[in-house]
């Protein structure tokens, strides 16, 4: 297609209104919604793509490419009709473009006269699906038909026409089959919006002008992806790896590796299959190769700022090569329900090979975010009183700045204490800062948290989701890890007990304490390079406390505690400790590589 | 001379560069106006020298005042430029890191390797965590330990700190532990000004209702000595008439409640526009309407139906949330002074960035080299070269400027250059008026265009065309209609309160008990304001929802058919609102299900002290026809190229003159294009209507 004749504003101004188009998607689902985990948390994605199926605009960075492709398997472009809205969330009939099964995506045609010229679609997470527990994910599951139904390609709304007998038999699966039917027609309302809009458009400017805005769009991302590599990277291959601590039913941990080639502009070869087998436990994370180029881009794409992440910006992202049954490419029916956690170990093992590629200009490791499921077992008959709460957590430090502190990656919501408290027999106590959390370095890693729920109910079952206990986020260019998350039930208290990361079946009683810290990012830099009066900042607003600024940071404060002790400071940081290395990854990282390579050796 | 006889009301606008005055005697509808600067560093600097001259030009003695309306952005700076007060806050033990937490993500748009947080507006080392819990109910779980309270004021007094906000947990509910924290601090840190969150936002979300609280603190010195300052000033003057301020919500208060809870203030000065587009639309028999107002930096646009301003609950400001009552304005960071550049991947934008006065752009010739608006505007032709008799325009500059910075390198002409950058900015405006009319639900077809600010004529044709909109009214003072708008409302006030109720088990009793005890809080409101009871008024609203959703639409009683007055509630009243909201719930969002359950949220009550209005006057007839002044070539994009095109004069304009387009109008403080094609005539109130051709 020639996109010489396209006009430079009509290019601005078609970018503009998939911008404008995605959030007016979001905002319907937002609004009408009914899960928490939609219109609270925000776990929901709506994006354009053109008519080759090509994604051109996400409002979410992780998201979209590889769904209509499963659905042309059933229903190919010639066969679809104006009015039409399709149904699919079969993570294998998707090869993991959508990769657990709450995630539940609608797609639409956009028709402009008689030819489909380009999708509308969208996917939220589902409060539940049916399955072994409430809510539909569980760290115990050992295939994926205990995580909820399955639905493959459907053709939901016909011309028109919901499918009613499909609708039925869906919404009489899930435990809460309102909550299923408001979330379901907020998706497929968005769906239709998006799909009004794109014709819009199509009327306003004609096929030609549209399709060519279209094609420079994902050209100008295309190009500024491969100028930040050019710029920023040194060709070579690079290998990174990271643990998962384990699989939620045994106690193995689990390596995620990465082995990357560049070149002058692009990435030759993504390598994934050095990754461990697939586990028998729920963190498989299936990953669509155009899932993989994206975690790529993203990257890239925030660097520059000025393109949507679109498939062009993953053009510049070659071969991906998977391993059928590793922990990446698992095979069904591996269960998938908790695969963020090797998601994000893989999204973190890619910045790490940035980092050696760029000399350390790249912001350090990150933690996952972390999940407490309650369910109260003495609900009365026929209730199921769930609850599924995301929490926060510290984010690596950047080059320039420090890390964010309490952020839920894949960019959610918390849910307010006052809606919790409404809606469920419990109380948080405190929704605090972890201190000292954050990896030590010139710029600190973000800190993570502290949340206290008392128990207001006579038994209530905990599952928990908690990583980077083994192996925390680390630090870079002599920037420290940052410290690793805990799960306390009754601090303090006599009976005091820790709770495993991943656990299920915890049980708590009226009165009790369930108390969450969460990791902090890895440091950027040497701490001993850090200000004094950022230290002293950090200590008065309880981010560091007064210890680890003199013994992490080498600075020391008076005895009022309110100021800099500039010579006693100068004296401690005389003795400059160097840091070897670009990376700092903590206490276990060289046992559990030394482990495996005897494991390795004994085979 | 008796007070209601006399008439006259003075309404002052402040916005960034100039200060906008106008008297009005509201029973003829004869105006005066004038434009001072701005003066930053003392807004009622420009105040008082725009009233003396406004009197000045009337020969209108002081005592015939009886009224003065102000809309105002001291707020609304002080937090955009990060200038207002030292804060402390008292919160609830557990509680202290909920402002730094905030919903723990990151802006939309934004990536987690790059974001940077704002800086929040009071660091955790002046928060203090208290002794005290209230359940969801408002029952209290915990009692208040005022000893531990007095001491955590205490110990905020070393920070030095000017304002106090108070937000505890669940105190929407119930407000007795906030209140006993005030009367607290009067002791524990006397003279400083306290703010409680269950006056300022009684809703749910702590970290929503806390941003709000702190916003009110933060601002609250500032606008309380700014206050004192205009009633100084307007005391010297001799004008012993009440002050009255503008609100976000498109009402008025006086301005001893403003000093209280100045947050409402945010969005006073756009407010004002809103409600100055609906008189004007009134004029011409239009209640929908969709008016823009665009000014140096920015454009603002919003939505008004059946005489009434759209109203949000989820603004925001400065990257803050802000969920009091406000028109639901959307602003682009755009308007005559944004800068247009071309950035990496050879991609064009128009602002944020703008010249502002200084250096201002290019044609100013005060050393701006970077295209604006206004260069391209003038290098198209569109507006003249000459701005009143103060400021002329050097085209050559504008010219050099977009060649060289735009249409070099995109391969563009001079002219396509120029129009490139001003339909960027017409459709990123044009976004902005699909955001407040087809996202909610409204199609744009059926509403007139109100164009207001210095730069709203000279683009509405062109979004109406965008946007199908048949009708565009640019009023005769368009370059000032704020001030039309200030002289236009009533005071008003929202009251809410929570109570959750679930489908078929509605308790009416807890219902119209609620609703009495709202209506004693407005009638004590009446009292303060000093409102006489024939211009008191109440309107009864009830927000709903779906059972499990997030957000409610309200409803007014009234529209759903209930009763809209006092009488109590009834099962049929419910089941009309019931069906009312599953119609608004069908409109706004294209989906609605009867089978689903239907949950009451809150109920509220909005308070309205009926003002007197002014009646905008009608402009004489006259005989001859009007000739244009002269003409100048105008390019209007592509397929029309440049067309010789009339001017015209607006002073020698009168009611029943027509034209073909393209014709330009000059008015004082602002230039009217009329596009080819488009029709445009002048009506019995000096309003220009353009009909729009599709």
């Amino acid at each position: 297609m020639s996109t010489a004749a396209v006009d430079p504003i009509v290019i601005e101004i078609v970018k503009g209104a998939l911008k404008a188009c995605g959030d007016e998607m979001e905002a319907v689902m937002v609004r009408t919604s009914m899960s928490p985990f939609i219109r609270e948390k925000g776990d929901h994605f709506s994006g354009l793509a053109d008519r080759h199926a090509r994604i051109l605009y996400t409002t979410h960075d992780r998201s979209g490419p590889g769904m209509l492709e499963t659905i042309f398997e059933r229903y190919p472009p010639e066969s679809m009709n104006p009015g039409d809205v399709y149904w699919v969330s079969d993570p294998y009939l998707l090869k993991g473009a959508i990769s657990h099964t709450p995630d539940m995506c609608f797609i639409a045609p956009a028709f402009f006269g008689r030819e489909i010229v380009g999708y509308s679609l969208c996917f939220g997470h589902f409060w539940d699906i049916g399955g072994s527990r409430p809510g539909s994910i569980s760290p115990q599951a050992t295939d994926i038909f205990q995580e909820g139904m399955s639905v493959p390609q459907v053709r939901i709304v016909d011309q028109g026409r919901l499918n009613d007998d499909l609708y039925r038999t869906i919404l009489r699966n899930s435990r809460y089959p309102d909550m299923l039917e408001g979330d379901t027609r907020a998706m497929m309302a968005a769906s239709r919006l998006g799909q009004t809009r794109m014709i819009e458009l199509f009327e306003r400017y004609g096929v030609q002008q549209v399709d060519a805005a279209f094609e420079a769009l994902h050209r100008r991302s295309e190009h500024a992806v491969r100028k930040c590599i050019e710029t920023n990277v040194r060709p070579g291959v690079y290998r990174f790896a990271d643990y998962v601590d384990n699989d939620c039913v045994t106690d193995t941990s689990y390596r995620v590796e990465v082995e990357v080639a560049f070149d002058r502009d692009g990435v030759a070869l993504v390598d994934c299959t050095g990754s461990d087998d697939q586990a028998r436990g729920p963190i498989n994370y299936l990953m669509h190769p155009d899932s993989c180029r994206m975690l790529f881009s993203r990257y890239l794409v925030s660097m520059d700022g000025t393109v949507h992440q679109n498939q062009g910006a993953y053009r510049a992202i070659g071969e991906v090569r998977l391993r059928s049954g590793s922990i990446l490419q698992p095979v069904r029916p591996a269960p998938l329900g908790l695969r963020a956690h090797t998601l994000w170990r893989f999204a973190n093992a890619v910045l790490g090979v940035f980092a050696q590629a760029t000399q350390g200009k790249t912001p350090a490791g990150s933690p996952d975010y972390v999940i407490v499921i309650f369910n109260a077992v003495d609900a009365k008959p026929g209730e199921h009183f769930f609850c599924t709460d995301g929490i926060g957590a510290g984010q690596g430090a950047r080059p320039y700045a420090d890390g964010l502190d309490v952020i839920y990656v894949g960019t959610q919501k918390n849910y307010p204490i006052e809606f919790l408290e409404s809606a469920y027999p419990m109380r948080v106590e405190r929704y605090g800062i972890a201190p000292d959390s954050g990896g030590p370095g010139r710029y600190r890693g973000g800190v993570g948290v502290v949340r206290d729920y008392r128990i207001h109910a006579e038994k209530v079952v905990v599952a928990t989701r908690m990583g980077n206990q083994q192996t925390p986020p680390w630090g870079v260019n002599g920037g420290r890890a940052g410290r690793s998350g805990r799960i306390v039930c009754n601090p303090g208290q006599p009976d005091e007990r820790t709770v495993p990361g991943f656990a299920e079946g915890v049980m708590l009683k009226r009165g009790d304490l369930l108390r969450i810290v969460t990791c902090g990012g890895g440091g950027y830099g040497h701490p001993f390079e850090r200000e004094p009066q950022r230290v002293l900042d950090d200590v008065l607003d309880g981010f560091v406390s007064r210890e680890a600024a003199h013994s992490d940071y080498g600075v020391v404060l008076d005895e009022t505690g309110l100021a800099v002790d500039e010579a006693a400071t100068a004296d401690e940081r005389s003795a400059l400790r160097p840091v070897a290395g670009m990376f700092d990854r903590g206490a276990n990282f060289e046992r559990l590589e030394a482990q495996r390579r005897r494991a390795g050796a004994a085979k | 001379m008796s007070q209601a006889a006399s008439g006259y009301a003075l309404a002052i606008d402040i916005g960034g560069t100039f200060t906008d005055v106008t008297l009005a005697h509201r029973a003829s509808g004869r105006i005066w106006q004038i434009k001072v600067p701005t003066t930053p560093a003392d807004p009622s600097q420009a105040f008082a020298q725009g009233i003396r001259r406004v009197l000045e030009l009337a020969g209108i003695g002081a005592e015939s005042i009886d009224g003065v309306f102000h809309g105002t952005t001291v707020a609304t700076n002080a937090i955009l430029e990060r200038k207002g007060a030292v804060v402390g806050l008292i919160t609830t033990e557990g509680c202290r890191y909920v402002l730094h937490i905030g919903r723990h993500d990151i802006a939309k748009d934004a990536y987690p390797y790059s974001w940077i947080r704002p800086e929040r507006l009071v660091p955790p080392r002046r928060i203090r965590e208290i002794p005290e819990r209230l359940r969801a109910d408002g029952t209290v779980e915990c009692a208040l330990d005022e000893a531990a309270c007095t001491r955590a004021l205490s110990e905020l007094a070393p920070h030095k700190i000017e304002s106090l906000a108070v937000c505890l947990l669940h105190s929407y509910a119930n407000p007795v532990h906030e209140e006993r924290v005030r009367a607290l601090a009067a002791s524990a840190l006397p003279g400083v000004p306290c703010s409680i969150s269950a006056e300022i936002l009684p809703v749910f979300r702590e970290y929503e209702r806390t941003t709000a609280t702190v916003l009110n603190a933060y601002v609250l010195p500032k606008v309380a000595g700014y206050h004192q300052r205009l009633e100084a000033r307007l005391g010297e003057m001799a004008i012993l008439a009440p002050l009255r301020i503008m609100k976000s919500n498109g009402g008025m208060y006086s301005a001893r409640a403003a000093a209280q809870q100045p947050i409402h203030t945010a969005l006073s000065g756009p407010a004002a526009a809103v409600v100055g587009a609906i008189l004007v639309g009134e004029t011409v028999g239009q209640r929908d309407v969709i008016s823009i107002d665009v000014g140096g930096t920015s454009a603002d646009i919003c939505l008004s139906q059946g005489g009434q301003p759209a109203i949000t609950g989820g603004g925001e400001i400065s990257a803050l949330p802000l969920n009091v009552p406000m028109v639901d304005v959307h602003t682009i960071g755009a308007g005559g002074g944004s800068i247009a550049r071309i950035g990496a991947n050879r991609s064009l934008t128009v602002g944020p960035q703008s010249a502002g006065a200084e250096p201002g752009p290019a044609c100013y010739g005060r050393g701006g080299t970077e295209p604006t608006v206004t260069d391209a505007n003038l290098v198209m032709g569109r507006s003249p070269a000459q701005l009143g008799r103060e400021l002329s325009l050097d085209v050559a500059l504008a010219r050099r400027a977009i060649l060289e910075a735009v249409a070099k390198p995109l391969g563009l002409s001079l002219e396509e250059a120029a129009d490139g950058i001003v339909e960027l900015l017409n459709n990123n405006m044009a976004t902005a008026i699909r955001a407040v009319s087809v996202e909610r639900g409204y199609d744009p077809r059926k509403f007139a265009l109100v164009a207001g600010g210095g730069g709203g004529a000279l683009h509405a044709a062109r979004l109406a065309e965008l946007l199908g909109i048949p009708l565009v009214v640019v009023p005769a003072s368009a370059g000032l209609l704020s001030t039309l708008g200030l002289l236009a409302t009533d005071l008003k006030t929202d009251f809410v309160q929570t109570v959750v109720q679930t489908s078929g088990a509605y308790d009416l009793e807890k219902l119209n008990a609620t609703f009495a005890s709202l209506e004693r809080r407005a009638q004590a409101w009446f009292e303060a304001e000093r409102v006489e009871p024939s211009t008191a008024m109440t309107v009864r609203t009830a927000g709903l929802r779906y059972v499990h959703q997030g957000y409610e639409l309200t409803v007014r009683l009234d529209d759903a058919g209930a009763s809209g007055r006092s009488s109590p509630l009834t099962d049929a009243d419910v089941a009309a609102l019931k069906a009312r909201f599953h119609q608004e719930h069908e409109r706004q969002y294209s989906w609605s299900s009867p089978s689903l359950a239907v949950e009451l949220v809150n109920l509220g009550i909005t308070a309205v002290g009926r003002l007197p209005k002014l009646t905008l006057s009608r402009r004489p007839k006259r005989e001859e026809l009007a000739l244009p002044a002269s003409s100048r070539t105008v390019y209007f994009g592509r397929a029309a190229g440049s067309i010789e095109t009339p001017i015209y004069d607006f002073e020698a304009l009168a009611p029943g003159w027509t034209v073909e387009g393209p014709a330009i109008v000059e008015q004082r403080f602002s230039t009217v294009l009329i596009l080819p094609r488009h029709r445009a005539s002048m009506d019995e109130y000096g309003n220009i209507l353009m009909e729009v051709r599709q």
